[in-house]
């Protein structure tokens, strides 16, 4: 294991990131105060910007590596880490700014933001990571504090059950995720991913059964944190219960971390293995979605529904795993979909926190008015919620195209892969569906209702949204571009 | 592989299949969260007798941090159980039912 260069985009961001996190409950306990909520939220969000800076600084000098590299050290500072780095701080971003009205009046913010910062190392790190050490403590980096974050209000007993069932579920994850290191490293014996994956492709072929037992555990491993089915029961209960901008960081970011470490280990290590596990995926995929929209359709609670629908959205992104040995644009079109699944899904969530924190209410049916009520906000949830279905001319419907597409890409040589696009559809067809009907309550049900303060960082969080949903919807080609130049080419 | 190896790597397959099953059995919290335990042990159990066998110094490395960050994990846990445990008087995951769907 060598040493990275200091000025290399993983280590300028553990600085930025992690000396704040560490000084936000220092200065919280110095400063001898409790409540000034804004004070610690601006210095979060100025930290994540600073550091979302100098990914895209990196980026337009060149000095960032292309698709995915294999480095000798623990780290590599290519464009496949910060592609994902970029995804994740824009959530990070999403929910400090999406708390600040939510966490007002509420106990000890500067734990809550110092928590969402180091949450953001680990999932970066897990993006960068080019060894399974790394990559193991990252993981935890980011598992362990929105554990702890899922459960922050302490007398409310959903966020509390939220909680312990993302625990439960999580701790089981990472401890699969071990056993599945330990495996290939004793059948490799490297834990730098690139000698693994070059050690799992010489391998004994008497030991095969150990290799697929490690690539089967690993998937497990990361399926809990995607959601993918069946590995997917905790996920409606936390979402429905933990405090709405920390779901967001949830749904929209960590869940992209456990596809940022899928991607570089198991499907690299599968094509190394030459293994036949497309189909394996696929109906993974499509048990996943249909799964998710067919729950979503039943929901009363629009956190629930969303929840479901992210499930789904799991599904989706799979698809383009399950084709990429077929064509490029199988991950192509999986980054592409996790970048704007990470804006939707976020300014979603942070929709409804603003519901919450102006209404106290994630019954469907009250959210009747809405649009009248709540002008901005409705506005963002409905252009996010049309964006998750691929409406088209939203940046959402560009990413389902890429991954359909390659989906029939790939039919050329795999004769069931275009079902897959069918399949992927009809679900958003499906998904249409339970969208609209939130539609229909938000603008066309309710009495004239006066329109009330809408919180407005959340009004900042809709307007960049929309922003970015319309804009690169309209105009897609720059990250287009951006995916094609992050995107892991399988050999 | 030598046999010895084998032990060790049966020894850790059968503290998997505990883990699991006392996983999928059990509804108390602190049982579940002992056999997540057991499964973490056994992952070390193995970095440390491939490491021993390989011989390789970076599975006593990953064993070691796997032990520090579990320690950690598990404070996490209980601590979310003992604030369940002030409003539910109870440690049974069954209980726990205020989000349905």
């Amino acid at each position: 294991m060598g040493m990275l260069e200091i000025t290399s985009t993983p280590m300028i961001l553990v600085l930025i990131l992690g000396t704040t996190g560490v000084a936000l409950p220092i200065v919280s306990i110095a400063r001898r105060e409790r409540g000034s909520n804004s004070f610690y939220a601006v210095i979060a969000f100025a930290a994540l910007a600073a550091s979302i800076a100098y990914v895209g600084y990196r980026f337009l000098t060149g000095d960032v590596a292309e698709s995915a590299v294999f480095s000798k050290d623990v780290l590599g500072d290519d464009a496949f880490g910060g592609f994902f780095a970029i995804a994740m701080i824009i959530v990070a971003l999403f929910t400090t700014a999406g708390s600040f009205n939510y966490m007002r009046k509420r106990n000890s913010p500067a734990a809550y933001y110092s928590l969402i910062l180091l949450a953001t190392i680990g999932m970066v790190l897990v993006a960068y990571s080019t060894d399974l050490v790394m990559l193991f403590v990252a993981w935890e980096l980011m598992s362990i504090p929105t554990y702890v974050l899922a459960g922050f209000l302490k007398k409310n007993p959903s966020s509390n059950e939220a909680a312990l069932k993302y625990f439960l579920f999580g701790a089981l994850s990472s401890a699969i995720i071990v056993y599945a290191i330990s495996l290939s490293y004793g059948l490799t014996g490297s834990t730098n991913i690139g000698e693994v994956i070059r050690g799992l492709a010489a391998l004994d072929p008497s030991l095969m059964p150990l290799a697929l037992l490690s690539v089967g555990l690993f998937i497990a491993g990361f399926g809990f944190k995607m959601g993918l089915v069946p590995f997917h029961q905790w996920l409606p209960d936390t979402y429905e219960g933990a405090p709405p901008p920390v779901v967001a960081l949830l749904a929209a970011a960590t869940k992209k971390a456990g596809f940022a470490a899928a991607i570089r280990i198991v499907i690299l290590g599968m094509v190394a293995l030459s293994l036949d596990w497309t189909l394996a995926l696929g109906i993974i995929a499509v048990m996943t979605m249909t799964v998710g929209n067919v729950a979503a359709i039943m929901q009363k609670s629009i956190s629930r529904m969303l929840a479901y629908s992210s499930i789904g959205h799991a599904g989706y992104i799979l698809i383009g795993l399950a084709v990429s040995p077929h064509t490029p644009l199988g991950l192509q079109g999986s980054l592409y979909q996790i970048l704007n699944h990470a804006v939707m899904k976020g300014a979603a969530f942070i929709a409804i926190g603003g519901i919450v924190t102006a209404l106290a209410v994630t019954h469907i049916d009250k959210l009747a008015g809405l649009g009248r009520k709540m002008p901005v906000t409705a506005m963002g949830l409905v252009l996010s919620l049309f964006a998750l279905a691929g409406i088209p001319p939203l940046s959402g419907f560009w990413s389902k195209l890429v991954l359909f597409g390659g989906a029939l890409d790939a039919g050329s040589t795999l004769w069931w892969a275009p079902w897959l696009a069918i399949a992927g559809v009809l679900n958003s067809a499906l998904s249409l569906a339970y969208y609209g009907w939130i539609t229909r309550k938000m603008y066309f049900e309710g009495e004239r209702e006066k329109r009330i303060a809408e919180p407005k960082s959340v009004m900042a969080v809709m307007i960049f949204a929309s922003i970015f949903l319309v804009g690169f919807g309209i105009y897609p080609e720059p990250l287009i571009q951006f995916v094609e130049f992050a995107a892991p080419v399988i050999p | 592989m030598t046999s010895e190896l084998v032990d060790y790597a049966l020894v850790s397959v059968a503290l998997l299949g505990i883990g699991i099953y006392g996983l999928a059995v059990k509804r108390n919290f602190i049982r579940m969260l002992f056999a997540v335990e057991i499964i973490i042990n056994a992952a070390n159990l193995n970095l440390v007798a491939f490491a021993r066998f390989l011989p390789d110094s970076s599975g006593q490395t990953l064993a070691l941090f796997s032990i520090a960050i579990a320690a950690a994990e598990v404070a996490v846990g209980l601590s979310l159980i003992i604030v369940a445990y002030r409003m539910y008087q109870n440690v049974d995951i069954a209980d726990f039912r205020s989000l349905k769907g």
